[in-house]
């Protein structure tokens, strides 16, 4: 049974060594006296090894990771059994969560428990999964070994990595200013009544509430807030178009990028956001939720979510919004506008969604057709920049198309899309068009 | 993740890896398969060897190519028919007395020219069927072979017995010619000029006869014509017969083999290479545990589409189209650079850009609308020119 077992270097010497006595007694009968020698060398190595069937292992592991942080995974092995193990360990993890090391040395003598600690950097977002650990027990000689494979399941959420929340701060400071906390209070357009407070010096004169003034022996302004408790609903394409890499990132983990900042952001404004991600199903669905739980949720629905190789079902978009919320909500969709053919559901849904709500369509561009479309050094060179021009040309063309229908487009690099969609999303609040 | 829980789960540990009586068990299966389908070989194998062509002109053999039929007809009629294994075997049963018939067949040329002088120096009527040059040679230098025959019969055509009892044989065969025409010789099977598929020469007391009529002898033609008449009183002609087939042991080349020129310890050092070989790549190749599978995204470049375009463009040399492409984005930034409005024509635009570089309008308007590239060379400096153009309108509009 070849396959409970394992040798070593040395075993493989043992038999090599048999060309000594082979070569130095020149007769044929050596052959076998040296391999029977081999085989009760290695039988006896193998009797005396440790057996790796009588362990106990358990599982220390971290519930959840942001993609590209480094988490440890820790294995506890009680040895049950009458003898010690000397031997190694491998825990099985996906190659994508980033084990290392993946298999390591243990000395465990009779009745002890060690801990075994692997660090993970998964480089895939989702689910990454261990499946079985395996333990290879060598004899005294170190020739012959006892390997068993033990079911262990283990699993850890790899959750989106948020990059963009570095732009956060900047973005917030903004919205302060817009909320009067950090500059004068401006009357206009996107700002509802807040309050009604005694006049001071420097105030502007044209917010005097003259009536409440006449009520009371003081001047008496009102003063101003921004609009809050607007409703925000972000759908997110995960159909085939959302599979494309743009420098190395999918066009759906920029959307996600995006889709977490202006959550973020909306959410402190005083906004509610929901979160739809669909293709021809809904895929996931943040709905309710507001503060810090809102991107803790927005994280854990995303990060098992992988485009599906099929086509992005427009026409169910208005009935989804609806679904959400019957108020004027601002609906940013999250998908691309590379080709007309490829827009075609988007443009004809579009009339429905702008009739009712404040819509923006953000887009991932590609910054090596910008780069293809200077480079013009030599001839495939030229025709590559004429093909990137005309790529381009179908985005302005598609831009153009949604604007005329009323919606606003947002496009950018994988770095600088979400910074882009949370300064047009202070803009819309800014303006009242929320 | 601050909000982390740590998960310690005590595990009810399953080893996937089976025991020895579980492995054996699974494997059993396999192993009574295995050993079936070995036996079946065995028996197949076992009983179609019979069946098989086997060798030719045989005496025991029964097949189409076999000769079975003769001896057993020989031997029915009371002919002492032996057929002797070996060259030994061969020459001790030609050692008596009594007159004897050596029939012949070595189609392999297994003897050389000393063994078959020496045995058929011993033999009363030697019969050589089908002989090659150099057993003719040695054995009947009087005549010499002339080709094929393919005739379908032959008349006798002579006075010898057996050919006048067949009269007329199935031709297939060799043929032979008389070259000494000194020595008593009798020709039969005439089928052309000098060529004969039956040549008796008679020595005094022995004689030998050279045979080219194969048909004649074999199961499935022996029924045919004259063909059993010939066989049957040729071989029938003594009361003893010999029927000898050499084979490869009867040859008398006996070199050194590599066994006898190497130590003896060669052979045991090279199957031990050979195991120490097996047991490297088990240890090389022994797995820790199963590979953990996962199913991984699909890899799609959004530059894709643009690459495939290019090379669209390329090969079919769509020269114009490219350019055109590249004006559409020149013109759209000029216009831009220059402050016109989105709806600007083309002719606005070179009108403000022939203004702006206080260039003619006429190489505006050609570099940006009519010139038609012939070449790629061509293609390349248009390129080239709308970049600078680019760069100068750039230059004259914000200067630094």
């Amino acid at each position: 049974m070849v396959f409970l077992m394992a040798w070593t270097g040395r075993f493989v010497l043992l038999i090599a060594l048999g060309i000594v006595p082979i070569v130095a007694f020149d007769q044929p009968d050596w052959l076998g006296l040296w391999l029977v020698l081999v085989a009760l060398v290695g039988g006896l190595d193998l009797l005396l090894a440790g057996s790796p069937r009588h362990l106990k292992l358990e599982r220390e592991l971290p519930d959840r990771v942001r993609l590209g942080e480094t988490v440890t995974s820790a294995l506890l092995i009680t040895n049950l059994g009458r003898r010690g193990i000397r031997g190694v360990v491998r825990d099985g993890w996906q190659p994508s969560a980033g084990a290392a090391p993946t298999r390591a040395r243990l000395v465990l003598p009779a009745g002890e428990r060690r801990r075994i600690e692997t660090s993970l950097t998964p480089f895939r977002r989702g689910t990454r999964r261990a499946a079985q650990v395996t333990v290879r027990a060598f004899g005294p000689l170190g020739m012959l070994a006892r390997q068993a494979t033990i079911d262990l399941p283990g699993a850890i959420t790899v959750l989106p990595p948020f990059n963009s929340r570095k732009h956060l701060p900047s973005r917030l400071a903004r919205l302060r200013e817009l909320d009067g906390r950090a500059s004068v209070m401006i009357r206009g357009q996107g700002t509802e009544f807040d309050s009604l407070r005694e006049y001071v010096r420097g105030d502007d004169v044209r917010s005097i509430d003259w009536r409440a003034t006449a009520r009371r022996s003081d001047l008496v302004v009102r003063t101003w807030r921004p609009e809050r408790d607007r409703r925000v609903v972000i759908v997110i394409d995960s159909g085939r178009t959302s599979a494309a890499r743009i420098a190395n990132e999918p066009r759906i983990d920029t959307a996600f990028e995006s889709a977490l900042l202006l959550g973020a952001l909306a959410t402190r404004a005083g906004d509610r956001v929901d979160v739809v991600i669909f293709d021809r199903r809904v895929r996931g669905r943040v709905q309710g939720a507001s503060g810090p739980e809102l991107l803790s949720r927005m994280v854990s629905v995303m990060a098992p979510i992988d485009p599906e190789l099929i086509e992005m079902d427009w026409s169910a978009v208005p009935s989804i919004v609806r679904s959400v919320t019957s108020q004027r909500a601002l609906v940013v969709l999250m998908t691309s506008i590379d080709a007309a053919g490829g827009a075609r559901g988007l443009l004809g849904m579009l009339p429905q969604l702008t009739r009712a709500h404040t819509v923006v369509v953000s887009s991932v561009t590609d910054p090596s057709v910008l780069a293809a479309s200077m480079s013009r050094d030599d001839r495939d060179n030229v025709y590559r920049a004429a093909a990137a021009e005309r790529a381009m040309l179908d985005t302005t063309r598609v831009s153009t198309a949604i604007r005329q229908l009323g919606a606003d487009v947002v496009t950018g690099t994988p770095a600088d899309l979400p910074p882009a969609l949370a300064d047009r999303y202070i803009a819309l609040k800014a303006a009242g068009r929320l | 993740m601050s909000g982390q829980a740590m998960s310690g789960q005590p595990i009810s540990a399953t080893t996937l890896t089976p025991t020895i009586r579980v492995a054996t068990r699974r494997a059993l299966y396999w192993v009574v398969a295995a050993v079936v389908l070995v036996l079946i070989a065995v028996i197949v194998l076992a009983s179609a060897g019979s069946s098989t062509t086997g060798v030719p002109f045989s005496p025991t053999n029964a097949a189409p190519a076999g000769s079975r039929a003769i001896a057993e007809v020989l031997r029915a009629q009371g002919v002492d028919v032996s057929v002797p294994a070996t060259l030994a075997g061969a020459t001790s049963a030609l050692g008596g007395p009594t007159a004897s018939t050596l029939f012949l067949v070595d189609p392999d040329g297994n003897l050389d020219r000393a063994q078959l002088r020496d045995l058929a120096s011993r033999a009363t009527h030697v019969i050589v069927l089908s002989p090659s040059y150099s057993q003719i040679a040695a054995l009947a230098p009087e005549v010499g072979l002339a080709g094929v025959v393919s005739r379908s019969s032959l008349a006798a055509g002579c006075s010898l017995p057996a050919a006048t009892a067949a009269g007329r044989v199935s031709g297939a065969g060799s043929g032979f010619r008389v070259l000494d025409t000194a020595a008593n010789t009798t020709a039969c099977f005439s089928s052309g000029t000098n060529t004969f598929s039956l040549v008796d020469i008679s020595r005094g007391a022995t004689h030998i006869t050279v045979v080219g009529t194969t048909a004649a002898f074999d199961n499935e033609h022996v029924a045919q014509r004259g063909n059993a008449a010939l066989a049957l009183t040729l071989l029938g002609g003594n009361d003893r017969l010999v029927w000898y087939l050499p084979t490869i042991d009867d040859t008398s080349a006996k070199g050194r083999t590599i066994a006898d020129l190497t130590p003896a310890w060669v052979g045991g050092a090279s199957t031990l290479l050979i195991i120490v070989a097996i047991a490297a790549a088990f240890w090389r190749g022994r797995r820790l545990g199963p590979l953990v599978v996962e199913n991984l995204p699909v890899v799609v470049r959004a530059s894709e589409t643009m690459e495939g375009r290019a090379r669209l463009y390329q090969k079919g040399a769509a020269r114009l189209r490219a350019l055109d492409s590249l004006r559409i984005g020149s013109v759209s930034r000029l216009a831009t650079l220059c402050g016109l409005p989105r709806l600007a024509t083309v002719d606005d635009v070179i009108a403000a850009v022939a203004s702006v570089t206080a260039t003619d309008p006429a190489a505006i308007r050609s570099l940006l609308l009519t010139a038609d590239p012939r070449s790629d060379r061509e293609l390349v400096r248009l390129s080239d020119a709308l970049l600078d153009l680019e760069q100068t309108v750039t230059r004259d509009i914000r200067p630094s």
